[in-house]
């Protein structure tokens, strides 16, 4: 019982649950850049919200299903085929052995989840299964999938079509507006920072995304001794060019840390692609805390074992 | 109440300044044995720690971090544990230590000498899986990071910048420059705790090739 990959477009990875309290060992999260589409590919399979599943960047990938089972995707939008026939995100289908599903590249936003009804085989790294590639952890054999790999499935299963609720649904845009508090060296960025809109260059992986626009040119005597960085950090190199840290951002690093993006907005980050507008939003502390809760609130019903 | 040295980092981690080792990683220690933070982060002069902001508020996670660093550390019972590292210096194991010790008008074996002069202390695991800072080194050596970053680094290999040897446990990119590497295996991924070295620990490195 296996899944064949046909094409596995600019990266395919499979991404489980972060790894958590492991940072000072310098072991990153990992895990899927936009926790919550993948949280909503696996609940429409009747999976738990961090089980492994595919992560594909920008789409144009192919999957063959060597055995019937339950599928479903979120994420990016795309136009999607499962032998020829268009399907849709946000719905649970069913494939036959055989079956090839065929996904375009991504329309707007970065990353696509495909979920199954099946526990898809990969290595276990200090209790998760997210690949984190530089350093070959987790996944199928640590690395990016390319075409040919085939990956197990055991506990494979037919579930119930099921429908992501419509106001559930995220809406991947070109412009985000992401709320955020100053970070422990906003000092020395001005207040200019939050009026600025600044744009998501090429330089973007699961590490982090680079950014342009006006930042204040810092030296590298504004380095700083290392500390703890984190997925949310606005880092600000030498260069004049922000980097936003994703889930696998490295765990410690001395460039200074301006911004630190709300927990509550974090899985936006994930579906930002080159070109795409950041505003930062200025909150406090009890603001942002606010957020996260009134966010968690609306997705509890529906996702009730996942946590922003 | 104030919290002179409590500073917050975003909405769900707060930091605390800790300049010396000693305290630095014992603190980090009852703070990591406390169970009360989802990651203990020490840094090279302060400790991170990051909460669960859907449990606890800004507020209360303040509260708890300085009721908690206002606790005396325990006295640290195990004595400092020293590892014994061979080292193979130079050539393919370490191609940047002929122009270090070029660009810092000494000899390959005077170098090596001052590397294994006396052991060195491991400050903090981070920047990649297993990647060990030490310190203990003269500040005097000055060693800039490599201009280009290696793509690929193998897993043992030893790095010098200024004051500082890095180890890299696991094959990964790397831009420090390299003086050698260690045959000796620094992580089980199996394991409980996959790295060999963590904070605290002393290392002593030696020459491997020496008659």
């Amino acid at each position: 019982m296996s899944i064949t990959i046909l094409q596995s477009g600019v990266q395919m990875t499979l991404q489980g649950a972060p790894r958590i309290g492991t940072r000072h060992l310098g072991v990153p999260a990992s895990g899927p850049a936009d926790p919550l589409s993948m949280a909503l590919a696996n609940r429409l399979v009747g999976n738990a919200s961090d089980a492994t599943a595919f992560e594909i960047t920008f789409g144009g990938a192919g999957l063959c299903f060597n055995t019937p089972v339950s599928f479903a995707l979120t994420g990016a939008p795309a136009s999607l085929t499962l032998n020829g026939e268009p399907i849709k995100s946000h719905v649970t289908y069913a494939a036959h052995e055989g079956d090839e599903l065929q996904i375009a590249p991504a329309t707007q936003g970065c990353r696509i989840y495909v979920a199954v009804a099946a526990v898809l085989e990969a290595r276990r790294f200090l209790g998760a299964t997210s690949t984190y590639i530089p350093a070959a952890l987790g996944g199928h054999k640590g690395r990016a999938l390319k075409a040919n790999d085939q990956i197990s499935m055991a506990f494979v299963r037919l579930v119930p079509t099921q429908t992501t609720p419509d106001d559930l649904q995220p809406v991947c845009s070109n412009s985000y507006t992401l709320r955020a508090l100053e970070g422990p060296d906003f000092s020395l960025v001005s207040a200019d920072v939050w009026d600025e809109i600044y744009t998501a260059t090429q330089r973007a992986s699961r590490m982090g995304v680079e950014l342009t626009g006006t930042f204040p040119e810092v030296g590298p005597d504004a380095n700083r001794p290392s500390s703890a960085i984190w997925p949310g950090a606005l880092q600000l190199p030498p260069g004049g060019r922000g980097f936003l840290l994703l889930a696998d951002a490295q765990t410690t690093g001395g460039y200074p840390h301006i911004l630190q993006v709300a927990r509550a907005d974090l899985h936006l980050l994930g579906q930002m692609r080159p070109g795409d507008r950041v505003r930062f939003l200025r909150r406090t502390h009890e603001q942002a805390s606010e957020a996260l809760r009134a966010k968690q609130a609306l997705l509890s019903t529906w996702l009730p074992d996942f946590a922003l | 109440m104030s919290h002179p040295n409590i500073t917050f980092c975003g909405d769900d981690a707060l930091r605390i300044e800790a300049p010396d080792q000693s305290t630095r990683l014992a603190r980090a220690r009852q703070l990591q044995d406390s169970g009360e933070w989802i990651e203990v982060v020490p840094g090279r002069r302060d400790i991170t720690v990051q909460f669960d902001l859907q449990t606890d508020t800004p507020q209360s996670a303040q509260n708890r971090l300085s009721l908690a660093v206002s606790k005396p550390l325990l006295s640290e019972a195990h004595s400092m544990q020293e590892v014994r590292l061979p080292v193979h210096f130079g050539g393919e194991s370490g191609p940047d230590l002929g122009g270090i010790a070029h660009s810092l008008d000494l000899s390959e074996s005077d170098l090596i000498a001052q590397l294994t002069a006396k052991p060195l202390d491991v400050d903090m695991l981070g920047f990649t899986p297993g990647f060990a800072y030490m310190s203990g080194l003269s500040e005097e050596l000055e060693i800039p990071r490599l201009s280009q970053p290696r793509q690929q680094v193998p897993a043992g290999s030893i790095g010098l910048i200024s004051g500082q040897c890095g180890l890299y446990a696991l094959a990964g990119p790397g831009g420090w420059p390299l003086i050698g590497r260690t045959d000796v295996s620094l992580f089980e991924p199996s394991a409980d705790n996959p790295f060999r070295l963590q904070p605290g620990m002393q290392v002593q490195l030696v020459d491997a090739d020496a008659s």
